[in-house]
């Protein structure tokens, strides 16, 4: 994952920051306590926001507890109580991020290729006990791995093609609960993954056509040069279609606590990442490169 | 079910603000707003409840102020959609094929309706119109649109792959949301700022 999915900081409420630093902090806490320290390394935005959606159907807000971690080892913390959703985003979480390294051990070639063949070793423990809790998700994120490689062996220059393996493997990771929530979940992490690809395509234009790897949109488009201007308006319209159908999911889901948190993330934070990856302005931790800051 | 809490109101709100909270949540689970859409069938479901809510509310105040009807029904939504299409009637070498198609793609089986869609005889303006829409309902928005133009470029003068288009290209079928526009309100506030500041100084210098 990317850590493309944040809130607009400036139109939240100081105590939705709070909550979301909480959770951020209490799935960090969850994963440690469920794999080690190694996944927490790893954590992204964007299973912050999987754990508020998917947790988002429970009435009440535990208060929070304090505790230290490596990154604040003398002033404890704020962090969200462990419940079941956070437990849940916690082998999610290692499961996507061992995936990745997997990806990037098939993918990338030299230094790169040695640190992910590291990292997977490093993992694998974690990653087995995840699958083994999550097993039917595990298998779909398999397949849905191995047609995206298929298709960036042969450059496939279909961006819905190539993103729709990638949309498939979020969608994979909604809680089974077979009704109608697990449907509206699906459709809207189907879309959150292809948004998140394809604009994560969009980011890398510059350094893909440097080293010649593949990149949908750089294939779609027949690129030749970085430069995005031409391309800026099809590119945001397709984006722009998929954030409208997370947010008709959004309308569809019950949520019990953290509603008006999320949707500051769907509604003001994604739209204002797509514009800031298509002008180039776009910079991870919102700038300011500290930990954990928004 | 409590009307109320489907409304998100109280029995003390007043009828004006339960007739707006109705409609604005009828504008948000507005069938327009779901035209292919997978879950088109749930929005559907909070439309009729959201009308029942409003109609039991309002008939439960007409009954207990003495009052006969309640201000004549506002039924607005779960009305005619989707078939409401210009379809022009097709008849080519596949006419049957492609009925079959529609037909899939209206249950919502589209792997049918693709598989169907590659046992065509060649690709004329309707096999692109058709494969576009079973794009658009996978949510593969990019082909949709580029399957759509093709259809277009073929066969200019239909008004069905033209609306078509023009659905995906201006959001027409997602009603309220421009989720981008909210994102550069900001800048439409500073341009208007600055219009205004400009218009001032013209009219200072002006008078």
């Amino acid at each position: 994952m990317f850590g493309f999915i944040r809130p607009m900081k400036s139109e939240l409420r100081v105590r939705e920051a709070d909550r979301f630093q909480q959770v951020y902090c209490g799935l960090c806490h969850a994963i440690r306590a469920r794999y080690g320290r190694f996944y927490t390394l790893f954590l992204s935005y964007d299973m912050t926001f999987y754990a508020l959606v998917t947790g988002g159907d429970r009435a009440d807000t535990a208060p929070p507890c304090r505790r230290r971690c490596d990154a604040h080892p003398l002033i404890p913390r704020p962090c969200a109580a462990p419940d079941g959703a956070l437990e849940r985003a916690a082998d999610v979480s290692v499961l996507l991020t061992y995936h990745k390294f997997r990806d990037s051990l098939a993918d990338e070639k030299g230094a790169k290729r040695a640190l992910a063949w590291l990292l997977c070793r490093l993992g694998r423990r974690g990653y087995r006990r995840a699958r083994e809790r999550l097993p039917e998700a595990d298998r779909e994120v398999v397949a849905a791995l191995d047609d995206l490689r298929a298709l960036e062996r042969e450059r496939c220059d279909s961006m819905d093609r190539a993103a729709d393996a990638s949309a498939r493997m979020t969608a994979a990771v909604v809680p089974r609960t077979g009704d109608d929530r697990e449907r509206v979940l699906r459709q809207m992490f189907y879309h959150v993954g292809r948004w998140v690809y394809l604009l994560d395509a969009a980011q890398d234009v510059a350094e893909d056509l440097g080293q010649g790897s593949y990149n949908p949109v750089v294939l779609r488009y027949g690129l030749r040069t970085p430069d995005l201007t031409e391309i800026r308006e099809p590119l945001e319209r397709t984006l722009e279609r998929s954030l409208a159908d997370i947010c008709m999911a959004y309308d569809l889901l019950d949520f019990g606590r953290d509603a008006e948190l999320v949707r500051n993330i769907i509604f003001l934070g994604m739209p204002l990442v797509t514009k800031q990856v298509l002008d180039g302005t776009y910079q991870t931790n919102g700038g300011r490169g500290k930990h954990g800051s928004l | 079910m409590d009307p109320y809490k489907v409304l998100g109101v109280t029995p003390q709100t007043s009828d004006d603000d339960v007739k707006r909270a109705y409609r604005e949540l009828a504008r948000k689970y507005h069938p327009d707003n779901y035209i292919n859409n997978p879950l088109a069938d749930l929005a559907e479901a909070r439309m009729k409840e959201i009308n029942e809510a409003y109609d039991m509310i309002m008939n439960e105040r007409a009954g207990k102020s003495g009052a006969g009807a309640s201000g004549g029904g506002q039924q607005s939504g779960g009305g005619q959609y989707g078939g409401s299409q210009q379809q022009r009637a097709y008849s080519g070498p596949n006419a049957t094929l492609y009925s079959q198609v529609r037909q899939a793609i209206n249950q919502g089986n589209l792997g049918m309706a693709e598989q169907l869609l590659q046992r065509a005889n060649g690709r004329d303006a309707e096999w692109f119109f058709l494969m576009g829409t079973v794009y658009y309902r996978k949510g593969w928005y990019d082909e949709a649109a580029r399957a759509y133009t093709q259809a277009c470029q073929m066969d200019p003068s239909n008004m069905e792959y033209r609306t078509a288009l023009n659905n995906l290209n201006m959001s027409g079928g997602y009603g309220g949301y421009r989720p981008m526009q909210e994102a550069s309100l900001c800048d439409l506030c500073v341009q208007l700022a600055i219009c205004n500041c400009c218009l001032n100084a013209c009219c200072n210098a002006g008078c």
